[in-house]
């Protein structure tokens, strides 16, 4: 029996899948140990954690405010590198803490921990 | 017979302890004075000369290591231009505890000849223990060497961040010191450091 997809079509959609997979992988492949050092090293858990709401929000509850959009890691590694104003409970704006790396301006480790923070 | 004659030391020991018939006792005095304060001079300015960035970053151990990673830090270069240098965090400022502290540096001579922390690999394999004999020693003097210039006092609600002046009046109120929160502020923290919340 013949498929109904032509020989083409099915070449180009099993790159396709290899590409999203590319994509999806790379996505998760973040280092915990590495974002985490980066939070210890910026106190970041001074004001955060993983599963309770302190000064500022859980990184579970800024993962599910970002979940399925796609401008997410954008929108983080904004916030924590340039000092915008960050909200809180009682009202009152502050900047938030520039994350630091060493060796400075480091990208690669500040979207490593934001990747992080956005699967808690 | 030249058996008789006494030894170096106890006649070294029957000279000093004449009584001066040639000298007054105010000029005996006077020398003493003049020789005290070029030794006691000297000994400060030798001491004050292990206290320079200069001299901690003589060995490649602090060169390499912690010292690159201090001046990424804002101890190093900051907005107004005061820095902060090794010994003013590590030396204690006060007589006794700094004479203290210089007779325990000897141990950092005897691991340089050992070669205890000569490599890279070395010296990350004892960062952990390093840092904790550190801050178990700012603990101890409840971080004197950090309030020679921070003091809770000083800080100015208008002026520091609502957020972390909170943290610091809380941390007063409940008799905190600052390397209880402030682990790390110059150097990197150990791969083993786990943060108290964590």
């Amino acid at each position: 029996m013949t498929s109904p997809i032509s020989l083409p079509k099915r070449v180009a959609m099993i790159a396709g899948a290899f590409v999203a997979c590319g994509f999806a992988a790379q996505a998760l492949a973040f280092d915990e140990e590495a974002a985490k050092a980066l939070a210890r090293q910026n106190k970041c858990l001074q004001c955060h954690s993983v599963e309770k709401d302190k000064d500022g929000p859980s990184y579970k509850k800024v993962a599910a405010k970002f979940r399925g959009k796609k401008d997410a890691e954008e929108k983080l590694i904004h916030h924590i590198t340039s000092g915008e104003k960050a909200k809180f409970e009682d009202g009152h704006e502050e900047e938030h803490k520039i994350v630091k790396t060493s060796p400075p301006n480091d990208a690669a480790q500040i979207r490593n921990l934001v990747q992080w923070v956005l699967a808690q | 017979m030249d058996d008789d004659k006494p030894g170096v030391f106890k006649r070294l020991w029957t000279f000093f302890a004449r009584p001066s018939a040639k000298y007054s006792v105010l000029a005996i005095a006077s020398v003493f004075f003049v020789v005290g304060i070029l030794f006691w001079g000297g000994f400060h300015t030798g001491l004050e000369m292990t206290n320079t960035l200069d001299f901690c970053t003589t060995c490649h151990e602090m060169r390499d290591t912690v010292y690159q990673e201090y001046k990424e830090t804002i101890h190093y270069s900051n907005r107004t231009g005061v820095r902060a240098i090794c010994s003013d965090c590590h030396v204690p400022r006060e007589w006794g505890p700094k004479m203290i502290r210089k007779a325990r540096a000897s141990l950092e001579v005897w691991g340089k000849i050992t070669g205890d922390i000569d490599t890279k690999e070395k010296f990350e394999a004892k960062r952990m223990t390093l840092a904790t004999h550190e801050w178990d020693r700012m603990k101890a003097s409840n971080s004197q060497e950090c309030r020679n210039c921070h003091a809770f006092d000083a800080m100015s609600s208008e002026l520091q961040k609502q957020t972390p002046y909170k943290k610091h009046m809380k941390a007063k109120e409940e008799g905190k010191t600052c390397i209880d929160c402030h682990k790390g502020i110059a150097h990197h923290l150990p791969k083993e450091y786990k943060d108290p919340d964590e």
